[in-house]
């Protein structure tokens, strides 16, 4: 596959030809904000988090494929603006706190609220939800906690090429995941939890996660 | 009365409700007691229109036009039918200011003042019959197309017309065929668009109720254009009378030879399969109808690719709604050029529209693009009732903008509805008078799309239930100074990052009412009052 040269935040970045300016950035340590991108996986465009600057136009870099001299630009103002509102919206309807949160450290989410320096006075505008969702334990091998998920899909997506037990059921705010009352598909790969980028799948604690 | 005539019932679902399907029997009982039957044809029919003042009666071919007829007023109809015999004046529509009678439809303004082209055939032929379509012209152009028109030809002559999507998105229709033409593979398909989910919208259902028939031979050349052999409608399982006229309508066209293998003897193989959707608003969304008939749940995908190019199990698919593929043809009998005569420079044709809300004459209608707002709610739709004034008018459906007073004189076209805030759509058309809320409206409106979300994306999902909650206060007196600017700061971030037409269109009601009724948000924010006393107030 040919190789072209693009600039992220004026840096030179060579990458291959279909690849997105995501995928190049990450590659070239460049962190830009996502939640539903993992690298096994193809581009679901979801969690609408991760724009970009390039050439002058905003676009979804898990989207859009890298091309020769392309000039992309992770941060400015406007991405600033558009982007922080929607992840105040996520953050705002993230009904748990940190502490004590199983994801916490490697989460993601905690991660993009830190880059983007989250200011708690501007997410206090926002109505936050009346009631936390019941968790659901019914899998013998992990719990799925709607309160902490950011429906980033990556957990379906990915049982979906091993066992396709996971769904997505509802729609709107009361959109989850599920397994539609059919736990005997699950194989106990535990591969959803291993990729959950934040605390909603979480291992039982008296079971080995290899169970 | 004349010697021979057709008294003609209307059975769309509006007429239906109002006891339509009683009258047309004892129509025909007592036509029979009188034996009439010889001279007198009474027969079914999809949407004349004026639905409102169902159930209409026709009789053609004078055009008398009798309205609210209910079962004890069949007896004089039969009877006005004998010969020699006046027609029954107290049924006649009066005109409201000077309540003059107006006999024959054609006289009376919700008529006269629109153009019916996609509908020439709803109200006057039994849908349910295809000899009556084969009498109206119908399944001509199938012919013509397929004995005596290339591929391309179809496709220049659909891309001369100017016509564009009359599902939403005004696409140029012909463009769309065009790729989908040039993309390589030998299995293609087209798809019906029949998903109305709007709420006060039945434009769509009343084309399919009123003319399947012409939905068919629509999908019939666009299959022949881009070289498709499987044709889909999806229709809302809603909508049990489209559904019954469409099975009916394609048993009927595979019968005469009109669908299935070597069309008219062109070699040109197409079938059609009904598809039913269980009632996600989000499936009209083009690439979310293709994921709901593949059998997985009705989410939207990211374009590109575009469907034209790989669509339906990743073939190269034409997804159009109903009208459009009901306009087919009429331009390929008309010719482009003179279906491109009628309407404004970038908008051809004509348009129906679903009237209804706080305006005398609700129903359905259709008019030529650039008509005015102001033509369609005070001409044809005889203005505001009970001496109330115009407020403002919803076009598009629940993602759609309210516009005021000072849009009324705008041309409706594609064009102009985007740059006013609001959007054609599918065709709803809601009017509001001087007591409507509009901040209740617009919390109306996000209730139903933030319920509607498939859920996917995180500005949808999250983002409309944000306006929605905000609004939702606001219209009990718990608005915060802070939140008209949060509404804007949110109604942006769900516009501009949506993953489909849902979310990037939801925040419309938001941010229109808002720029022109910025007053009412204040009042309700600042003051805790609501000015039309709509909202349940905590204080007054």
């Amino acid at each position: 596959m040919s190789k072209v040269t693009l600039t992220i935040d004026g840096l030179d970045v060579e990458a291959e030809k279909e690849t997105t300016i995501l995928r190049a950035a990450l590659d070239n340590d460049i962190y830009i904000p996502h939640l539903c991108y993992h690298p096994e996986l193809s581009p679901s465009g979801i969690c609408r988090l991760c724009m970009v600057n390039a050439d002058g136009e905003v676009v979804m870099s898990c989207q859009t494929p890298v091309d020769q001299g392309m000039v992309v630009k992770t941060k400015d103002p406007e991405i600033d603006r558009l982007r922080r509102t929607s992840i105040e919206i996520l953050v705002a309807n993230h009904h748990a706190s940190c502490r004590g949160c199983p994801g916490s450290g490697p989460c993601a989410l905690q991660k993009i609220m830190a880059y983007i320096r989250i200011d708690r006075k501007r997410v206090r505008r926002l109505r936050l939800p009346e009631e936390d969702l019941p968790k659901d334990q019914s899998n013998p091998y992990f719990d799925y906690d709607p309160n902490h998920c950011v429906l980033c899909n990556i957990c379906v997506q990915t049982c979906e090429k091993i066992q396709g037990a996971l769904h997505v059921i509802g729609r709107g705010i009361r959109t989850q995941i599920a397994f539609y009352g059919n736990n005997a598909d699950c194989q106990s790969c535990m591969e959803c939890v291993a990729r959950c980028p934040v605390g909603a799948l979480t291992a039982k604690e008296s079971r080995s996660t290899h169970g | 009365m004349s010697a021979k005539c057709n008294a003609l019932v209307c059975l769309g679902t509006g007429c239906q409700s109002g006891g339509a399907e009683e009258v047309l029997s004892s129509l025909k009982e007592e036509i029979d007691r009188l034996s009439l039957g010889e001279t007198v044809q009474v027969k079914q029919t999809g949407c004349h229109g004026f639905c409102q003042r169902g159930p209409l009666v026709v009789i053609e071919p004078e055009g008398i036009f009798y309205s609210k007829v209910s079962l004890d007023d069949v007896s004089e109809i039969a009877k006005s039918l004998l010969p020699g015999e006046p027609p029954v004046d107290r049924l006649f529509y009066r005109e409201p200011a000077t309540d003059t009678p107006l006999p024959h439809y054609m006289e009376i303004p919700f008529y006269s003042k629109q153009q019916r082209t996609i509908l020439r055939n709803c109200g006057h032929i039994d849908p349910e019959e295809i000899e009556e379509y084969l009498a109206a012209g119908g399944y001509q152009t199938i012919k013509k197309v397929l004995l005596g028109m290339s591929r391309e030809e179809v496709i220049d002559e659909i891309k001369r017309s100017g016509l564009r999507g009359l599902g939403g998105a005004g696409f140029p229709t012909g463009r769309k065929w065009e790729v989908c033409y040039k993309a390589q593979g030998p299995k293609k398909y087209v798809i019906c668009n029949g998903d109305e989910g709007d709420p006060g919208a039945f434009q769509d259902r009343s084309v399919m109720e009123g003319t399947p028939h012409s939905v068919l031979e629509g999908m019939m050349i666009a299959a022949y254009a881009i070289g498709a052999q499987q044709g889909y409608i999806y229709v809302r399982a809603e909508y049990p009378l489209a559904v019954k006229r469409l099975r009916i309508a394609i048993s009927q066209a595979k019968q005469k030879g009109f669908l299935g293998k070597d069309i008219l003897g062109s070699g040109f193989d197409f079938k059609i399969a009904l598809f039913q959707g269980a009632g996600a608003f989000v499936c009209g969304e083009e690439t979310a109808l293709i994921a709901s008939v593949e059998g997985f749940r009705g989410m939207p995908r990211l374009r590109p690719p575009f469907p034209a190019e790989s669509g339906m199990e990743g073939k190269p698919t034409i997804i159009d709604n109903v009208k459009t593929l009901a306009s087919i043809p009429v331009i390929i009998d008309q010719g482009a050029e003179s279906f491109a005569r009628v309407g404004t420079e970038k908008s051809k044709g004509t348009v129906v529209f679903a009237l209804t809300g706080k305006v005398e004459n609700n129903g359905l209608i259709e008019v030529p693009m650039g008509m005015t707002l102001r033509e369609i709610i005070f001409d044809i739709g005889g203005g505001i009732p009970d001496g109330k004034t115009f407020k403002a008018v919803q076009t598009g459906g629940p993602s759609g903008g309210c516009l005021p007073e000072s849009a009324l004189d705008m041309p409706v076209d594609f064009d102009s509805l985007k740059a006013a805030g609001s959007m054609m759509g599918s065709g709803g058309l809601v009017v509001m008078d001087e007591d409507t809320c509009m901040v209740d409206l617009a919390r109306y409106f996000l209730d139903f799309t933030q319920r509607e979300s498939c859920g996917q994306c995180t500005p949808c999902r999250l983002g409309t239930k944000q306006l929605f909650d905000i609004l939702n206060d606001i219209t009990k007196g718990q608005g915060r100074p802070e939140d008209i600017d949060l509404l804007l700061e949110i109604s942006e971030a769900v516009s501009t990052h949506s993953l489909c037409a849902l979310g990037k269109t939801a925040p419309n009601p938001v941010i229109t009412t808002i720029r022109y009724f910025r007053d009412e948000y204040e009042a309700h924010i600042n003051e805790k009052r609501c000015p039309t006393g709509v909202c349940g107030m905590l204080e007054t």
